[in-house]
């Protein structure tokens, strides 16, 4: 630990230069935050206030308990680069060549229900550290995480973990793990080529050893090495330049002993990596586990490994810890990898503007964030919000992107609808405090510049989950985040008392505030809901709220999902319904979008606000839209963006732009509460045929076309076939060759469906990929636990939406289960209404 | 000419009502079931000159026989009311003042809501009950004799209570009635609803709940009683159990013989009702709809609420639209949610089939009124929060700066209250598509939602329209074009 004031550490804060942000990311359990405690233990900064006081990255005490990361926490590290390495540095250096670097770490939780808060994490960081458990490989989130790291523009360095796992416990020899250390590193360059864009301006992003971008080592032994660290070693017997060296310790380079020479055949010698690099890590770990003690550490002292009188009395596993870590400490590999490969803040804001700020790119603050300008215009992005020890109040957590966030200053506060000229989403607001947050400690500091991150203290309030902040009064927003998952489970909570309902509605506030991807909904009925990202995130979601937020007793229902209703044929008929007052008739009829519009319509392909004509010309050319047709989109819905959409088809028809707005109204209204179950309706476009209105406007009103629209989509909608879609995980199970007759009978019970079962490279493990309704989900990781003997392990993640075969008019049918069930549950009238509430005879 | 635009008057002549005509009072009855002499005396008493008869539409049939019978007895001359423009259940003074009337009688079921212009006499009806039923029923359910039983009914069998209470009170010790409480004008007056009063001498609380009066034992609560109703389920039991919402509830339907526990979860009653408070508090433009003009106070309840909204930071706009239905409501697409004015009977209103939601005026004043807790109890009669009502809450002053959350519903941000907008300006050009421009922001005043809705007028679309030869079109109305067979 380096203990510092803060104006220390607010002085190495201006050197931009010397700054990297990163995040730690990697599949769940390959050792992420036993990694960080380490480099943490070696150089993370406290402030000296805080000095002698306990463990500094504990935050909650779930985290302890489960063993796994729920939060992710953000920790600044000091670590001083030698002089002499500041020349490996390729991006733009310090003025003064000061070699003092301050690096802003954020551990993210691996399991993939909390995969949002790596989202968030990503976004206030320029570089990230892949940790791959060398034994289980890549694995499925290992691809997520770096796909959404490439995705947000951020550099990627691999961290193999776990040797000690490999040498100790499974006994793999040298070459064998050379190989298998080789298949990770293309596994992970074939995900970067797949993600990587042409002519990124990033540069080539593939690790490589030779390059230093990898390290290998074990995270709990605490040592680690990059090829660097050998080269350096070697450096003077050889006679060769470092970086040269390093490039023979990789690959198919071998070492004639003999004739002291390099060569590309393997005959003619060992290999340079498993030769210099493995062998003497194999040779310690064999004189310290199984040779006398007193070779253990004649062998260290001849390593230059110094131990004290009190290191020495340990015993063969703690012994080769304590030698490794002091010979090969994880804290110098790292950080020297981190520090001269990951991008610094005026580095990466250059090439991430583009891709994080919405505005025009040449504004002032467009500018000033690409130059990383601590005097330009204030551009702050809000990527979390952390609770405080003041219930109910937040923290503000973020990147400065341009400019300097101070104490007592006044800004925008921007929100994620905010469009500039308008007023909707946007608060002017001091920032009554700004404060350096390190693990769970917070200190106050006068102002931090750009390039860092750090928490707000009074603008909570203000915003819902993030939000962007400035001091310019044109600025635009940073472009919302991207999650990976979508909140799709759901359960209902009921307090026991009525007069507990302001508790409980505060708690969901505070739950929603606090957790990126959670939605916190109160229903029509009265229900309240909360909707996760699997049935983890829910568990720890109801507990948090139970405990900290509302804290009061709770009823919880089962978890559930949320239907959408479709259809999936055009209408059989032209559908007409008459207004109230009997003077006005639409004319419309219902049609399954062609597929896949649905899934362009939620990536924003295809989106309200883009111009018609390039719209028109990219529905006709990628979904046979008829370019007329498609260039005459009255509206999306539900909420004026969602995946349905109203056509305007009539031709020649008096008066229809004026009831256009009505019409729109009753469209909104239809497709939010479809006619089945008042579920949302997902995949329909409705065709306005005709329309004969009274001549009179006073009798075309709101009041006679916004029931009618209505009731004819709800007609249109009866007679296309109606459907029920459900949502659908993508599940991927790894688990070793025997166990995955276990998992496909587990699978079979619950609707789902195989579609990929491979070995994974020539290891024992299988990877089984299958879709599962989420609603069958519920308990399926239990239930694959106990019948694969606990070789298997679920990652979940929410794919698509799924037509459910069956006839929802059925009732005897899984779709018409859903409908009585959902309706029952809304107090709706049993029984889907009959076509001819809606339509009206000519 | 008119006739094109509208449909013929003749149809709402022929309009037929759907009435569910319930029971038939055969002739020899009316005299009692509708109490005659009672009227005529009171009629006499009074001397009043030009008498109103309300009915409600299912006792329409019975009602020139009651004039009839009436106009032979007395000098005056006898009314009958048509069409009521609110409930039927309150009393008209509107209609009955167009006739210049003295008095009314308000016939059938009744929320006994008091007036204030025109005295009132109640005709509840008298429905039969079979008291030895109900007596034996009740005495099997509840075993335990102290318990704490209060009596509430329907006012159809006002008639029957004294008969029944006598026999119920020799069996349990803590049996108490409800008297129903009216007022009007300067008509007699039945008790007149005094709440939590103290009485010295009696040592008794008394209550009074939807107009009806009753009076507990100082050492009991009124959670812990049970609420024992005779009737059928309508919105008067619906109307007891919400403003009730702690009690259990048992009911006695006289016309199938049942006695049985209302399971219907409150607590799901009060959720949704919470939710509506929600709704309003995200509203920005609120509709005061006017759905009585009877009830006493109903002017005080409007100016209250135009200024707690005013307070909010919302804008409101007063409607009156005689009877609710959703066209007239979804007229104006501006308004966000509607708030009614009602009888405490018809103010719980489903709005679910309505464009937007219409709350009660409880909720309204819980979503606006910062100093208001939710404590779980539910308010129906508006003027219980009026000053010296019994769950008034003064409003607090204006100057408070506004606060901001976030609505569960929306997902956005909401303020109540005035907050300094920041300054709005923008020198870039951001592309506009006129046609996709949708109006999912919440205009603040229905001028600013004017300016944002796709059509402002008519379109001349000057060249942009074919030059065509005139053709004959369709003749007649959209309701049934001339071309157009039935």
């Amino acid at each position: 630990m380096v203990n510092f004031t803060i104006d220390q550490i607010r002085e190495i804060m201006d050197r931009k230069n010397n700054i990297r942000n990163m995040s730690v990311i990697a599949h769940v359990d390959h050792g992420k935050s036993t990694l960080t405690d380490s480099l943490v233990s070696k150089a993370g900064i406290i402030a000296s206030s805080r000095a002698g006081e306990t463990r500094f990255t504990d935050t909650r005490k779930d985290e302890q308990e489960r063993c796994i990361t729920i939060k992710s926490t953000a920790i600044s590290l000091y670590y001083e680069l030698k002089k002499s390495d500041l020349q490996y540095i390729t991006q733009q250096k310090d003025p003064e060549n000061r070699n003092d670097f301050l690096i802003n770490l954020i551990d993210s939780p691996g399991h993939v229900d909390f995969s949002s808060e790596v989202t968030a994490a990503l976004r206030v960081t320029d570089g990230a550290l892949v940790v791959v458990d060398c034994v289980s490989g890549v694995c499925v989130q290992t691809e997520t995480v770096l796909r959404q790291a490439i995705g947000e523009r951020i550099k990627p360095v691999l961290f193999m973990n776990k040797m000690d796992l490999a040498l100790l416990t499974l006994q793999i020899e040298a070459e064998p793990l050379y190989q298998t250390f080789q298949r990770i590193i293309e596994n992970i360059n074939v995900i970067i080529a797949t993600y990587d864009i042409e002519g990124n301006p990033m540069g080539d992003l593939a690790v490589d050893p030779k390059k230093g971008t990898v390290g290998f080592g074990a995270g709990l032994h605490g040592w680690a090495f990059t090829l660097k660290d050998f080269a350096a070693m070697y450096t003077k017997k050889f006679g060769i330049a470092e970086d040269k060296l390093m490039k023979r310790l990789w690959g198919d380079n071998f070492y004639n002993n003999k004739e002291k020479k390099w060569d590309k055949e393997p005959s003619s010698g060992d290999r340079g990596f498993v030769k210099f690099c493995l062998s003497p890590i194999f040779q310690v770990f064999d004189t310290c586990m199984k040779k006398p003690k007193e070779e253990a550490i004649a062998l260290a002292e001849k390593m230059g490994v110094k131990l004290t009188a009190e290191e020495k009395d340990n015993q063969e596993k703690g012994l080769l810890k304590i030698v490794m870590r002091k010979w090969l400490p994880a804290g110098d590999a790292l950080l020297q990898m981190i520090v001269i490969h990951l991008p610094s803040p005026v580095t990466a804001q250059k090439y991430r503007c583009e891709m994080l700020y919405e505005g025009p790119q040449d504004d002032p603050c467009a500018t000033a964030i690409k130059t990383c300008d601590p005097q330009g215009e204030l551009m702050m992005y809000i990527s979390k919000m952390v609770p405080t020890s003041d219930k109910g109040r937040f923290f503000a957590f973020g990147r400065v992107f341009a400019g300097t966030v101070k104490t007592g200053i006044k800004c925008r506060i921007m929100g994620p609808n905010f469009t500039p000229g308008k007023k909707e989403d946007l608060y002017e607001k001091n920032i009554q405090r700004t404060i350096l947050m390190m693990g769970r400690y917070t200190e106050p500091i006068e102002d931090v510049p750009c390039g860092n991150i750090c928490g707000l203290v009074g603008v909570d309030q203000y915003l819902i989950k993030t939000g962007t902040l400035s001091t310019y009064k044109e600025a635009h927003n940073f472009r919302t985040m991207k999650f990976s998952v979508s909140p799709v489970v759901r359960v209902a909570v009921e307090c026991k008392n009525p007069s507990d309902l302001p508790k409980l509605v505060e708690g969901l506030k505070r739950l929603a505030k606090s957790d990126p991807m959670v939605q916190c909904i109160i229903e029509e009925t009265g229900e309240h809901i909360i909707a996760g990202a699997g049935e983890l995130h829910l568990e720890i979601c109801l507990k948090d709220l139970e405990e900290d937020h509302a804290c009061i007793p709770l009823k919880k229902s089962d978890p559930v999902v949320s239907y959408r209703e479709t259809v999936s044929e055009e209408s059989s008929l032209t559908c007409l319904s008459k207004s109230p007052n009997k003077h006005n008739r639409l004319f419309m009829r219902a049609a399954p979008l062609p597929e896949g519009c649905a899934e362009a319509i939620d990536n924003g392909d295809i989106a309200p606000r883009q111009e018609i004509k390039e719209r028109g010309r990219y529905m006709a050319d990628k979904f046979d839209f008829d370019v007329g047709e498609a260039r005459k989109i009255w509206c999306f819905g539900p909420e004026g963006t969602g995946p349905n959409l109203l056509m305007d088809v009539t031709k020649g028809v008096q008066y229809l732009n004026e009831i256009k707005d009505s019409a729109i109204a009753g469209f909104q209204w239809a497709t939010k509460e479809g006619v089945l179950c008042e579920e949302n309706v997902r995949g329909v476009r409705y065709n306005i045929h005709d329309v004969t209105l009274h001549a009179d406007a006073i009798h075309r009103g709101g009041g006679q076309i916004i029931p009618t629209t209505r009731r004819v989509l709800y007609a249109c909608q009866l007679t296309a076939k109606p459907r029920i879609m459900e949502p659908v995980f993508l599940v991927e199970i790894q688990c070793p060759e025997q166990a995955v007759g276990g998992i496909y009978s587990c699978l079979n019970k619950r609707r789902g469906q195989v579609f990929d079962n491979q070995q994974i490279g020539n290891t024992p493990q299988f990877i089984v990929k299958s879709y599962l309704p989420v609603n069958e989900s519920f308990g399926f990781t239990g239930d694959l636990r106990s019948s694969t003997g606990g070789q298997a392990f679920p990652q979940c993640v929410f794919d698509h939406w799924a037509v459910m075969p069956g006839d929802p008019f059925d009732s005897t049918s899984k779709p018409g289960e859903v409908v009585t069930v959902t309706r029952k549950r809304k107090g709706m009238k049993e029984g889907i209404p009959a076509l001819d509430n809606y339509l009206d005879k000519m | 000419m008119t006739a094109n635009f509208s449909s013929p008057d003749e149809d709402v002549i022929s309009r037929k009502l759907d009435v569910n005509s319930g029971r038939n009072v055969s002739k020899d009855l009316l005299e009692k079931f509708y109490e005659i002499q009672d009227c005529i005396e009171w009629i006499q008493k009074h001397d009043y000159k030009k008498i109103a008869l309300q009915m409600p539409d299912e006792l329409m049939k019975d009602s020139v026989p009651i004039a009839d019978k009436i106009q032979s007895q007395i000098e005056g001359k006898v009314f009958i009311l048509g069409d009521t423009s609110y409930g039927s259940c309150c009393v008209d003074e509107v209609t009955a003042e167009h006739y210049n009337s003295d008095c009314i009688i308000h016939y059938g079921h009744s929320c006994l809501s008091p007036t204030r212009r025109i005295p009132v006499k109640f005709v509840f009806g008298q429905s039969l009950v079979d008291v030895p039923d109900l007596v034996s029923k009740v005495k099997d359910t509840f075993t335990d004799k102290d318990k704490l039983i209060v009596l509430l009914y329907d006012t159809c069998y006002n008639h029957a209570i004294d008969a029944i209470a006598t026999e119920l009170k020799q069996h349990f010790h803590n049996f108490i009635v409800s008297e129903l409480s009216f007022q009007s004008g300067n008509g007699d007056s039945n008790n007149s609803c005094i709440n939590n009063s103290l009485n010295d001498l009696s040592k008794e609380k008394s209550f009074c709940k939807c107009n009806r009066s009753f009076k507990l034992p100082l050492n009991h609560s009124l959670d812990s009683a049970m609420m024992l109703y005779i009737g059928q389920e309508n919105l008067t039991l619906t109307n007891l159990i919400m403003t009730l919402n702690k009690c259990c509830f048992y009911t006695y339907n006289p016309l199938n013989f049942e006695l049985r526990k209302e399971s219907s979860n409150v607590n799901r009653m009060l959720m949704k009702r919470f939710y509506m408070v929600e709704k309003a508090k995200d509203a920005n433009i609120v509709g005061i709809v006017v759905g009585t003009l009877g009830v006493a106070d109903y002017l005080k309840v409007i100016e209250r609420l135009k200024s707690l909204i005013k307070q909010a930071g919302k804008k409101s706009y007063t409607f009156v639209v005689g009877k609710l239905n959703v066209p007239k409501l979804a007229n104006f697409l501006e308004v966000d949610v509607y708030v009614l004015v009602a009888c405490p009977e018809n103010t719980l209103l489903d709005s679910s089939e309505f464009y937007k939601p219409v709350v009660s005026v409880y909720e309204m004043e819980m979503a606006c009124n910062r100093s208001r807790q939710w404590t779980g109890d539910y308010h129906t009669d508006f003027r219980d929060i009026l000053p010296d009502g019994s769950d008034y809450v003064p409003i607090q002053d204006s100057d408070m700066e506004g606060t901001t959350d976030v609505s569960l519903i929306t997902g956005k941000l909401r303020t109540i209250g005035h907050v300094t907008q920041p300054e709005v300006t923008s020198t870039s050009i951001v592309p506009r598509n006129e046609a996709m421009a949708v109006t999912t922001l919440k205009a603040e005043n229905a001028e600013e939602f004017f300016s944002s809705r796709s059509w402002k007028g008519l379109e001349q679309k000057l060249g942009q329209t074919e030059v065509s030869d005139a053709v004959e079109g369709k003749k007649g109305i959209a309701a049934g074009y001339s071309n157009e067979q039935n």
